[in-house]
């Protein structure tokens, strides 16, 4: 699904050249649930931020999906963004004048769906992620929780292949955080392949596997496993929260 | 999307009313300044007879004085209008479609006694007296063929002209029509009026068929103008070009007879043969002004060519000393020779739309600060896949927006600006309808508030859509 080669990436200011990513090479198979962790400075979200094509790279190859993504132009990265990856992070990221419904609409509109089947994203989405009634509030008048939600809701109405998900869980509570990762994992289990990022060992330990970073490199590099389960044809409905 | 660009903008603006509320109004006052200029220069400037301005021409012959011309610093330039004699004499062409000569006067006129008459007949007798009208003729005054004594006689506007002059300038009637040529021969008694005058000796009633007096002789009306407010009198541009249409209209054919002088400009360089009336008219004196519809360069040509013949002839007679110097001009260039559009009104026009380029460019800064503080938000939709273009439409329509609610508000605002100045006119030149912001105006209101929007957004939504989301999703 996501295949890195000698990743190399550098900021570099007028006095200094930061190597965010020094050969990082890293292989995630489709339908896994990989956990990411790492001390603050590993590189853990210039990573993802490669890796969800918000980023580029200096050296090395990058494929998605069997894709060479190291030459797309801006627009076929926003296509590969819209269509097959779908974001989760730790601050929620709705858009704050937009209620839950729109906010999750946000995706399908650039995609250019026509508004029946937007709609009926939009519904079955928040129906997933228990929502449904809440469709009309405010980011600000939910829960961070709810809110999460609202955002894999976002996510799960694109039907992504891949989601990132950049510490979902660490401005929750424990019993949320819980809810959040149990919605993951039933998403994973319906197919789709999740790349978390997380300092929690809790949740990492939720996961099929764990990659370490330090100092942008893999430390404890380990190939994807041998039983890597498929993706699922069937739809996602079905991974309903509580 | 560009409905949804439209929803979100809208939201984006309530989010910061203040600020929404200081870029509305920089876009309205510019709105507000350059709208109103612009329409004092345009209600000059229009066309006021768009259909055929191009068909219809001006008639100048040079028939001054042999030794110093017209205008002595512009010896080319011929005079302003025609003699009698020249207009007589072009009145027998057949080349033009219609033709006209006329002069403005002003005439006596009062109702005969014991017919009805308007609300407005009485007691609005002209306390002046104009020198080419004379005094009031006795006739007003006392019973005429038995009548009773007439009321209240006033001097009125009243233009005389041959009968093709109201289809040639699209004059629109109410009740009945202008006269035929028939009339013009006749030299019948019967008076077009005007919308005003109707309604002053008549009440607005349809009076065709009924009689007015003008100075000793009684007028049938046949006709009653509808309203017609061309924004210059263009078919007489020697004066007071700025005021209505005269209030009525008679045939020329009856200015020998009643021996009607003008209330407009004459200019003249050599007596008639005999004094008086007579003289007057066979003398080298300028006083009229002179109108042909020619709908075809093969027929300007034509004319053009009589016109030569006809001077070429004349100077054989001993006349037309100077060069041959004919002028066919069409209404537009006729009005542009003639300075109808002020000078200043062109430079205040600019001036305000400088003003306008002004206030757009300072709100680019403001918008900016509003975009860049949104960058998060951005960084957000383009991780979920929005294109740059995608952002830059977004904020442009945002900008757009603002633009159009601070025109609309500008134009309001440049009505009642213009109504007062309208108000001013009116008591200065008595025409209070001169400035309108008319459909060419509004839409120039709209599609300068467009630019604006343009100018005023297009470095901020340039600038939002560049940013790299990477950077600013952590921020959110």
């Amino acid at each position: 699904m996501l295949s890195m080669r000698a990743i190399k990436k550098v900021y570099r200011t007028d006095l200094v050249e930061t190597h965010a990513l020094s050969e990082l090479t890293l292989e995630v198979g489709a339908g896994e649930f990989v956990a990411i962790m790492g001390p603050s400075g590993s590189g853990k979200t210039t990573f993802l931020n490669v890796a969800g094509l918000l980023d580029g790279f200096d050296e090395g190859t990058y494929a998605l999906d069997g894709e060479d993504v190291s030459r797309l132009s801006d627009n076929q990265m926003s296509r590969i963004r819209n269509r097959k990856i779908g974001f989760v992070f730790q601050s929620f990221n709705l858009i704050p004048d937009l209620d839950a419904y729109d906010n999750v609409d946000v995706p399908l509109r650039y995609r250019g769906l026509p508004g029946a089947d937007r709609k009926q994203r939009i519904e079955r989405a928040l129906e997933q992620v228990g929502l449904s009634s809440r469709r009309r509030h405010l980011p600000s008048q939910l829960s961070g929780g709810q809110q999460q939600r609202v955002a894999i809701a976002r996510v799960l109405a694109g039907d992504p292949r891949l989601i990132l998900a950049d510490e979902p869980t660490g401005n929750l509570d424990s019993m949320m955080s819980r809810e959040i990762m149990d919605l993951l994992e039933r998403i994973n289990d319906e197919g789709t392949t999740i790349v978390m990022v997380t300092h929690s060992s809790e949740c990492a330990e939720r996961s099929h596997r764990q990659i370490h970073l330090l100092d942008g490199k893999v430390l404890d590099a380990e190939g994807p496993p041998p039983l890597a389960r498929p993706r699922s044809t069937a739809s996602s409905a079905g991974v309903v929260a509580s | 999307m560009i409905l949804y660009n439209m929803r979100i903008a809208m939201k984006s603006l309530k989010r910061s009313p203040i600020l929404s509320t200081v870029i509305v109004g920089g876009v309205m006052l510019g709105i507000t300044v350059s709208t109103i200029f612009s329409t004092i220069r345009h209600s000059f400037a229009k066309d006021p007879i768009p259909h055929k301005s191009s068909a219809l021409h001006y008639i100048r012959l040079d028939s001054w004085d042999p030794l110093r011309p017209y205008v002595p610093e512009q010896p080319t330039i011929p005079p302003t209008q025609i003699t009698y004699r020249d207009m007589t004499a072009l009145m027998k062409s057949t080349i033009p479609v219609r033709q006209s000569g006329m002069f403005k006067s002003n005439l006596w006129v009062s109702l005969p006694g014991g017919m009805p008459g308007g609300h407005g007949a009485g007691g609005t007798a002209a306390a002046g007296s104009a020198p080419d009208a004379g005094p009031p003729p006795d006739s007003a005054k006392t019973a005429a063929s038995g009548r009773a004594p007439a009321i209240r006689p006033e001097r009125v506007e009243t233009r005389l002209c041959f009968a093709d002059f109201f289809t040639m300038f699209e004059v629109p009637f109410r009740y009945g029509s202008g006269w035929d040529r028939k009339a013009d021969t006749d030299a019948a008694q019967v008076v077009v009026l005007s919308e005003e005058e109707n309604e002053k000796l008549f009440g607005g009633a349809n009076s065709v068929g009924r009689t007015i007096r003008i100075m000793d002789r009684d007028f049938k009306v046949i006709g009653v103008i509808d309203h017609w407010r061309p924004s210059v009198r263009f078919y007489d541009l020697t004066q007071a070009f700025l005021s209505a249409p005269e209030k009525l209209f008679i045939p020329f054919t009856l200015m020998p007879p009643m021996q009607i002088g003008t209330g407009g400009n004459t200019d003249g360089w050599k007596s008639g043969p005999s004094p008086g009336f007579e003289g007057f008219l066979a003398s080298e004196t300028c006083w009229l002004q002179f109108w042909v519809e020619l709908p075809t360069e093969e027929k300007v040509h034509e004319y053009e060519d009589f016109l030569t013949a006809y001077v070429m002839e004349q100077k054989k007679a001993g006349r037309f000393g100077r060069p041959l110097n004919n002028r066919v001009t069409p209404v537009l260039a006729w009005m542009a020779e003639q300075g109808v559009v002020p000078n200043e009104t062109s430079a205040m026009a600019v001036v305000s739309l400088l003003f306008l380029a002004v206030c757009s460019l300072n709100l680019t800064g403001l918008l900016l600060g509003k975009f860049l503080a949104r960058a998060p938000e951005v960084g957000v939709r383009r991780a979920l896949g929005a294109r740059r273009i995608d952002i830059f439409m977004q904020h442009l329509v945002e900008c757009e927006i603002v633009a159009v609610i601070g025109g609309v508000l500008g134009l309001l605002i440049s009505l009642g600006g213009l109504k007062i100045l309208n108000k001013w006119m009116q008591v200065v030149l008595n025409r209070g309808d001169l400035f309108r912001i008319d459909l060419p105006m509004t839409l120039l209101a709209i599609g300068l508030s467009l630019l604006a929007g343009f100018i005023a957004g297009v470095y901020p939504a340039w600038r939002i859509c560049r940013i790299q989301p990477a950077v600013h999703l952590k921020v959110q």
